[in-house]
């Protein structure tokens, strides 16, 4: 059964096998003695925006995008713990498994677990909390956070992905051609606007402050772009503050409202110069059926009294 | 400037493992560094330049971590790949497994894997991945059968999760393996065929191939503003005060909510194998009578398909206690 169930910190282990020199146990005290790092990332459900393939279904920027956070985390690389254990040149997945009822688990791919993956005890500067993998949790940046498995317990090195229910029955992203994308692990670019949104409707005419949101899977972002018009015409919004990589990075532009209705929305960039789409290229392409990744430009509509909705354009 | 922009760069790329505070920390200081260079460098302060980015005595290996026997691990070790990596030793029947998937899982999937109300529907869907409202079921989406087995013994029955042995997890495979048309009803599934046996849909999957789409960044006359039809959501309902306040009362909470919320709610909340339902007081009635002491050992030592606990052992007495408390609560309300 999938629920938050209270370790013991003291109790609990993690333990690394498989195709490895030297097996190991640890337990929390050892984990915290090797050498640590704190970083801010996000962290997203794959499926955040997945109720509106087929129309827009949701009231409000909570229930459109709400699935995401971004905190800082701080843990042991991976690549550390297996530095300790001694990879076989034939390990190259890496099956993690949380303590929770249901057992959950994922295949990591190596490449990741060497690159920045981190098994975390804090978040915030806090012990993570019972919800979030209490005592350890592995954290993927930029990846689906479906592999971000919390109350982490194991970690078995092997030479191939090992086919679990949340790769295969779910996670896969079925296509209109009736095949599925496996292993679709980076969230892709998105942005969305905070504000004015249906949860913060525009109360008067006059100047106001349109914010919002964008991050990416893949790194930092480079730029986001805002228009008022569904699209006709785009301009650039200043980012606020600092960017890092996959981290949400603030965008921000001074309007003047003057009571005309609008359709607004916010397309960003990332290093890697991948453009967040439309919903019509993205929707072109895989349908209507595959539920996850869904990162597609979004649309508020402004009405003239000021009020907000979701929209989608076609 | 370039030059300062390159030292960032390399001290960047150095401490890249380290947090990024002190990294940020580190780039400020520098341009702040940078831009008084021609005047003042005394009243700069401490130099970061000269502060240690790493250390390089840092041995290959921390020896921290025990080793762990081979004996150990394979109590630890419950997953089976595709391969058949994993598989215990064992053996069930189609016929076996269909009175177990009776006994134990028909009550939330239905006799035929069909899905009692919202429940998961274990079988159908055969060539609908293409349809408008595509079934993704065992038979008609999942690659391998080793996925069944896999998931079955560590996730399933819901209520009580790695209850089922190797034997009885075989027998019900092949019962949901036979539901799918994929095997006979006189058909033993064994660790020694099981590799055998082809899913269906194994061809269905391929590897990420995004990014699949290639939006540029157009500025200006993007699209034509007359042929823009816009498709609107539901309006959203502020003020729905009502709904806020009902939450927050509930947030007084009994102690015994949540454990019935996690555990017990499965079964009593919609009357799944029989069990009575919370807001039925009538079949609570008769029940009450025999006093809390007999309802707390039912909950606690099980009572005909009510599982020890509710299927959950590791819960204390005390918190099942409450939980049957917060169900009285509730009935009595
Ligand atoms: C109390 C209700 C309940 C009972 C009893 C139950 N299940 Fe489930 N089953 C579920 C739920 C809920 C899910 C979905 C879990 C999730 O998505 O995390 C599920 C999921 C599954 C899946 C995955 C379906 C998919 O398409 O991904 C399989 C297979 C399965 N159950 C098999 C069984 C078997 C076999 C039994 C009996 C040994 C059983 N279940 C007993 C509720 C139940
Ligand atoms: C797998 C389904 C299931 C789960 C989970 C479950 N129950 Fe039950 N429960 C039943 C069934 C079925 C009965 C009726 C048993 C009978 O009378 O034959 C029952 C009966 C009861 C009764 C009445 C006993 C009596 O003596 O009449 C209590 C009290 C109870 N459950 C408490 C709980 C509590 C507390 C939990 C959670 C910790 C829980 N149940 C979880 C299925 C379940």
């Amino acid at each position: 059964m999938v629920e938050c169930r209270s370790l013991i910190p003291d109790e609990h282990r993690l333990i690394i096998h498989g195709m490895v020199d030297r097996p190991l146990i640890f337990t929390m005290d050892d984990l915290k003695r090797f050498p640590s790092v704190s970083e801010i990332r996000f962290l997203e459900c794959p499926a955040n925006g997945g109720m509106e393939w087929k129309a827009p279904q949701m009231e409000g920027l909570q229930f459109t995008h709400g699935m995401l956070s971004c905190c800082e985390w701080t843990g042991v690389r991976l690549s550390t713990l297996l530095a300790e254990v001694g990879v076989k040149p034939e390990g190259k997945w890496i099956l993690a498994e949380g303590a929770d009822g249901a057992a959950m688990t994922r295949s990591i791919p190596m490449d990741k677990a060497l690159d920045d993956a981190i098994v975390v005890y804090a978040q915030n500067g806090e012990a993570l909390r019972g919800e979030q993998g209490y005592p350890i949790r592995l954290m993927n940046p930029g990846w689906e956070g479906n592999t971000s498995i919390k109350w982490l317990r194991r970690l078995e090195v092997g030479d191939q992905p090992y086919y679990q229910r949340e790769e295969t029955s779910k996670y896969t992203d079925l296509l209109p051609d009736g095949r599925a994308r496996k292993f679709s692990f980076e969230q892709e670019c998105n942005s969305v606007i905070t504000s004015p949104c249906p949860e913060v409707p525009l109360k008067k005419k006059g100047w106001y402050e349109f914010e919002g949101i964008a991050w990416s899977g893949k790194g930092k972002i480079k730029g986001v772009d805002i228009s008022f018009d569904g699209g006709v015409t785009w301009r650039p919004a200043p980012i606020k503050g600092i960017v890092i990589e996959k981290c949400l990075t603030r965008f921000s532009y001074m309007y003047n409202w003057q009571g005309e209705p609008l359709l607004i929305q916010s397309r960003a960039w990332d290093e890697t110069g991948y453009v967040q789409p439309t919903f019509k290229q993205l929707r072109a392409i895989r349908g209507g059926n595959s539920i996850y990744h869904r990162n597609a430009i979004h649309t508020w509509k402004v009405h003239s009294d000021g009020s907000v909705q979701n929209a989608q354009l076609a | 400037m370039r030059n300062l922009h390159n030292i960032n760069q390399t001290r960047k790329t150095k401490i890249k493992a380290m947090k990024p505070f002190k990294l940020l920390l580190t780039s400020t200081l520098l341009v702040l560094a940078g831009c008084s260079q021609t005047s003042n460098q005394e009243a700069s302060g401490p130099q970061v330049e000269s502060g240690a980015t790493s250390q390089n005595n840092l041995p290959a290996t921390y020896s921290i971590g025990k080793p762990v026997a081979a004996e150990v691990i394979a109590g630890w070790d419950i997953d089976v790949r595709p391969d058949g990596m994993g598989l215990p030793e064992g053996s069930g029947s189609v016929e076996d497994g269909e009175t177990l998937f009776e006994d134990k899982c028909s009550m939330c999937h239905g006799s035929f894997g069909e899905g009692v109300d919202a429940w998961p529907k274990l079988a159908g869907g055969a060539d609908t991945l293409t349809e408008a409202r595509p079934e993704k079921t065992i038979g008609s989406f999942w690659p391998y059968a080793s996925t069944l087995w896999d998931y079955i013994h560590r996730a399933m029955p819901f209520p009580a999760p790695q209850s089922l042995s190797a034997d009885e997890t075989y027998a019900i495979t092949a019962y949901v393996l036979y539901l799918n048309d994929i095997v006979e009803d006189d058909f033993v599934l064994s660790k020694a065929n099981f590799t055998s046996i082809e899913m269906p849909n194994k061809d269905g999957f391929y590897v990420d191939d995004r990014p699949d789409t290639n939006n540029t960044r157009c500025m200006k006359d993007c699209k034509d503003a007359t042929s823009i039809k816009v498709i609107l959501g539901p309006k959203y309902s502020l003020g729905n005060t009502e709904a806020v306040t009902k939450s927050a009362e509930t947030k007084t909470e009994h102690p015994g909510r949540s454990i019935y919320e996690g555990v017990c709610k499965v079964c009593h909340g919609s009357g799944v194998a029989g069990a009575p339902k919370l807001d039925d007081a009538e079949q609570w009635a008769s029940r009450i009578s025999k006093g809390n002491d007999v309802l707390y050992s039912s909950a606690l030592e099980g009572l005909n398909a009510m599982p020890a606990k509710g299927g959950r052992t590791d819960l204390s007495d005390e918190a099942v206690k409450q939980a049957v408390d917060f169900m009285l609560h509730q009935i009595n309300q």
